[in-house]
């Protein structure tokens, strides 16, 4: 059965091809270039995750039940 | 919605049912049913025919191009180093410590007046997990599902960390120095000093404030709870001549009356206990109390009733004063000076069930109890006083207690502060500005009074109208002492101090030291030097701690009732009649008096009988949404004495007619959880003490609108297939399987072999009373994540274990059943033939495990899964967790990270760590040493864990039960839980 769904085909295989392999290729040089820009400040960096500066002190006097 | 009601076609109403709209068959609910999930809990829609995505308007083009850039993208991004962290050894290690070793302490906490034993759980230093101590005669291990939350308090992000004064940080000997120049200036004024705080319940700490009070004389305390009942105050110094704690003692009692009492709701682990051990039942010879529960709304203790009438509250008192009569007409006598002339006949309770209720009222005699509830009008508490003298009731203790302030005493603090009565004012663990019903009056007089200091751990509404803010210690940092019935309890420390904190104690301590008070140095030593003088010969103070209590007599006297007290309020009663619609306002189950707001796990634990998470909706009783036209969701405004508040109606079955009901402790505005979660309805508390919780007159209408409710009362479906059994006691002697019959399984797989041992599990329904402590225990135990109200109402809550409340019957007053849902540890499991990864499949010793690193989330199993107890984390819910919460986590357990399926493990962490332990022994692991954090948390003891293959075991003694069944056995599925049918006991005939 036919599936109707389906688009017409509009452009030349070549095409179709190149816009295949040069979308990702560009995408990934964006990307790329996003990351090492050596003429621009980076921006503000991600927030870093807070140090864990909480220091566990056992609890003076008490008796534990077991451990 | 699409409709289709009962009487308008021939689909027959079902047994159980969990939402109206099942409860109606309307075609949404049919529809529903066959979907085992909400919609929205998916990622997105499904095509109807195929079940696969549906794609609109994406082509394989950007699909080719998506997929480009993603590789592009994450090759880039994996170049980056992020994430890493190091592991720094202890160059000192604490001698109490070793690592991989958990230590357990004996403690104690209190809520209001009610102690809680318990027995807490550190890894490295950091407390994990509460249990009950098992030590305590009263709990015997148990706790209350809050106080089983309450480990996360300890590590709230939101906690003061040092002192403040206006807004700068201090230390304590300038934060402490400022404290005593004011109490000094006062003393040298003469002018009163104002100290609120909450019930006192420990005698180190009466004498502490005792001798604050000789240090500074014009110093007026108030202990105030604004949930523990005024009316209950009250009544008791009307009844009693002084304040008195009412402690039931069930397992002394053969017929129980409620009258608007919730003493089944999780808080009350001694009473849960002995009601437990009451409804095991082996055989129908066993004996068995009798629950009869009065009440305007639903609550926990009427879904567990055998019998249940709905009265209006203001009524319960005069239907008490009535039965009082009735039994005073057939004998039983009154005591001296009561006079009952004013009571008219009653006609709320049904002649049948009145006649059988004074049957047994009057058969049982010293073996029935009458119990009201905290929130009742005083006259029912003078009742209940009444009925259980009559009675001679031994099944109940009342104990003299050290008084309460109630919001008159409130009110008359604020006119002295307004008028310029106090030169200073310290709030100590209370938050007024929230919880007094004039919170406006209240601020505006306390601005009055010229030096106001606030004790407590996060800044709340009344931390914002004071100057000084000392931030105090959580209780697992603390000393104390408490006093309960069967024993002392001892509070010790469990870490140390986290912040710069104190506790209050100490705080205090200094301050009376610095009026000249000779005491000791600190309050551990306070604390002490009193115990080594009143500890029994032999015991010494170590061991004490050890245990965490002193057992011995109780020495708090026993006052007694003057029936002459009774006259007044039965006049009250019999002219108390109902006007409008009748607000009844009780402490919410996860926020009490809103102390526990800000505890995520608690805000997202379903409400036991609405089932609703994150808000606090009115509830309504059906009849009269159906006459005002309202629907589950739509927002209402609710208007009483000039005050209105507009939120979301629920519909509630079982509710009386004419009565609303709404849930305390919302609606803060302090709080990174608390904050903005449902509504405050303090200000809609009565100012009259002896019915500050039950309100006339309210006045209810739509204000247009509807919200998604956060309510998982309709999650997980099971298709309506039979899943819950409930016997009444004739049917459980005649017909024990009641009219279900055991199929037969013909299986194509081979029966497992199980070489060692064959983990199994019994819930017995009848015991179960849906407290919801289970769920709170698992999520402790086994670091599952809370994931928000918005998540929660798209069907993504992720707990492991769940409560499944079933209503079976009429709308006006149907019963209930509980059942608690996880992971059945199938034998031959649907989930583990689906999984593509092999990520969940079979111990050799009976467990559905799950391999996290390796599930690659399709979620096949859990579309397999007949009970619906897989849990799939579709955002990085853990990762929402700050720094301090992360110190709440088992060690033992995995931290499941986003797209990962999970579920129940039958604790195999605990099941490991008792076998290495067997192991190192050299012996065989005992039958019940091994406690899944479900069952250790169970207050009824309704789950019982073991092996199946031990014959002598608890667990397989009970799978062979008469009342014994599997869910869907007929599935084949070959569940490892076996459920025991939930049994009623009503009265003959009914």
């Amino acid at each position: 059965m036919a599936d109707v769904t389906r688009k017409p085909i509009r452009q030349p295989i070549v095409d179709r091809a190149t816009a295949l392999l040069a979308g990702p290729f560009l995408l990934g040089q964006r990307a790329l270039g996003l990351v090492f820009q050596p003429d621009k400040s980076p921006g503000d960096p991600p927030p870093e995750p807070a140090a864990l500066r909480i220091s566990i002190k056992p609890p003076e006097h008490a008796i534990k039940r077991r451990g | 919605m699409k409709t289709r009601l009962p009487d308008h076609g021939p689909l027959e109403t079902p047994k159980f049912w969990r939402t109206l709209e099942e409860r109606v068959e309307t075609l949404d609910a049919q529809e529903a049913a066959h979907h085992e999930f909400l919609p929205s809990a998916g990622p997105g829609a499904f095509d109807d025919v195929h079940g696969l995505p549906v794609q609109d308007g994406f082509s394989r083009r950007d699909f080719f191009g998506l997929v480009g850039a993603a590789a592009a993208v994450a090759a880039t991004v994996a170049c980056d180093r992020k994430g890493q962290g190091t592991v720094v050894p202890y160059t000192k290690r604490p001698v109490e410590v070793t690592p991989g070793v958990a230590n357990y302490y004996a403690s104690a906490t209190n809520e209001g007046r009610r102690v809680y034993p318990v027995l807490v759980k550190t890894r490295e230093g950091r407390p994990i997990h509460i249990t009950g101590n098992d030590e305590h005669p009263g709990v015997k291990g148990k706790t209350s599902p809050r106080t089983l939350a309450d480990v996360l308090r300890l590590y709230d992000p939101d906690r003061l960390r040092a002192p403040k004064a206006n807004g700068r940080t201090l230390g304590w000997t300038e934060a402490e120095g400022q404290l005593q120049a004011a109490l000094k200036s006062a003393k040298a004024s003469g002018k009163a000093v104002l100290l609120v705080s909450g019930a006192v319940v420990s005698p180190s700490r009466k004498a502490l404030l005792a001798d604050l009070k000789a240090a500074l004389p014009t110093l007026e305390h108030l202990a105030y709870e604004p949930v523990a009942g005024d009316g209950a105050e009250e009544a008791a110094k009307a009844s009693f001549g002084q304040s008195v704690d009412v402690q039931p003692r069930l397992d002394k009692a053969k017929v129980i009356l409620s009258l608007g009492a919730d003493f089944l709701s999780g808080e009350d682990p001694e009473s849960l206990g002995a009601w437990g051990a009451q409804r095991r039942l082996k055989s129908a010879k066993d004996n068995i109390n009798r629950l009869w529960v009065l009440e305007g709304p639903l609550t926990l203790t009427g879904t567990n009733a055998d019998q249940r009438v709905p009265v209006v509250p203001s009524r319960l008192a005069a239907v008490a004063f009535a039965l009082a009569k009735e039994l005073a007409a057939k004998g039983v006598s009154l005591p001296a000076g009561t006079d009952l002339s004013a009571i008219p006949a009653q006609s709320e309770v049904p002649a049948k069930a009145w006649s059988n209720l004074v049957k047994d009222l009057q058969h049982a005699g010293r073996n029935a109890v009458v119990l009201c509830g905290a929130q009742m009008p005083a006259e029912a508490h003078q009742a209940a006083h009444l009925l259980n003298a009559m009675l001679g009731s031994e099944a109940v203790s009342v104990r003299a207690a050290e008084p309460l302030a109630t919001v008159k005493d409130l009110e008359t603090a604020t006119k002295g502060m307004g008028e310029g009565r106090y030169a200073a004012a310290i709030f100590w663990d209370v938050n007024p500005a929230y919880t007094f019903p004039k919170a406006s009056a209240w601020k505006e007089a306390l601005a009055k009074v010229p030096f106001r200091a606030w004790i407590g751990q996060v800044e709340d509404e009344t931390a914002a109208q004071c100057q000084l803010l000392l931030p105090e210690n959580h209780w697992l940092e603390s000393w104390g002492d408490f006093s309960t019935a069967s024993a002392a309890v001892l509070q010790q420390p469990t870490i140390g101090t986290l912040y710069d904190t104190k506790q209050g104690e100490d705080v205090l301590l200094d301050a009376a030291k610095a009026l000249g008070a000779a005491t000791a140095d600190n309050y551990h030593a306070y604390l002490q030097a009193r115990w080594q003088k009143s500890l029994p010969l032999g015991t010494s103070f170590a061991q004490a701690l050890h245990d965490g209590l002193v057992k011995g007599e109780d020495k708090a006297a026993s006052p007694a009732f003057k029936g002459a007290s009774v006259a007044a309020a039965a006049k009250k009663a019999a002219d108390s009649k109902p006007q409008g619609l009748e607000l009844v306002l009780f402490p919410g189950f996860a926020t009490h008096d809103g102390r526990h707001a800000n505890n995520s796990w608690l805000q997202e634990t379903p409400d036991p009988i609405s089932k609703m998470t994150w808000d606090n909706p009115v509830a309504v009783s059906v009849q009269d949404a159906q006459a005002m036209g309202i629907q589950e969701g739509d927002y209402v405004s609710l208007s009483l004495d000039g005050t209105t508040l507009r939120l979301p109606a629920i519909l509630q079955p079982g509710q009386a007619k004419g009565v609303i009901a709404l849930a305390l402790g919302y609606g803060r505005t302090t709080g990174g959880v608390a904050k903005g979660v449902g509504v405050d309805a303090f200000p809609l508390l009565g100012l009259d003490p002896a019915s500050a919780h039950v309100r006339k007159g309210a006045k209810l209408a739509k204000a247009g609108g509807k919200k998604e409710l956060s309510r998982t009362q309709s999650h997980h479906r099971m298709e309506g297939r039979d899943i819950v059994r409930s016997l009444t006691m004739d049917e459980f002697e005649h017909h024990p399987q009641g009219h279900h019959h055991a199929p037969e399984i013909v299986s194509l797989y081979e029966d497992q072999k199980f070489p060692d041992h064959k983990w199994g599990m019994v819930i017995d329904l009848a015991a179960c009373t849906g407290c919801s402590a289970c769920v709170v225990a698992c999520q402790s135990e086994n670091n599952v994540p809370v994931v928000g109200p918005e998540q929660v109402a798209r069907g993504r809550e992720m707990h492991w274990i769940r409560i499944d409340r079933y209503y079976e019957g009429e709308l006006e007053n149907p019963k209930v059943v509980h059942q608690p849902m996880l992971c059945q540890h199938c034998d031959n499991a649907p989930c583990e033939n689906v999984c593509p990864v092999n990520a969940t499949n079979h111990s050799p010793e009976g467990l559905n495990q799950m391999a996290y690193n390796r599930c690659v989330g399709t979620r096949y199993c859990g579309n397999n899964c007949p009970y619906k107890v897989r849990r799939f984390n579709f955002l990085e819910y853990t990762a929402y967790k700050t720094e301090p919460e992360t110190l709440a986590n088992n060690p033992e357990v995995t931290v499941r990270p986003r797209g990962v399926m999970e579920k129940c493990s039958f604790c195999v962490q605990r099941i490991n760590d008792v076998k290495i332990r067997a192991k190192g022994d050299g012996r065989a692991i005992l039958d019940g040493e091994i406690t899944t954090a479900c069952m250790a948390g169970c207050p009824s003891d309704a789950i019982v864990f073991g092996d199946l293959k031990d014959p002598k075991s608890k667990v397989s003694q009970l799978v062979t039960a008469s009342r014994a069944y599997r869910v869907l056995e007929e599935l084949g599925a070959k569940p490892a839980i076996t459920y025991l049918a939930d049994l009623k006991n009503p009265a003959a005939g009914e």
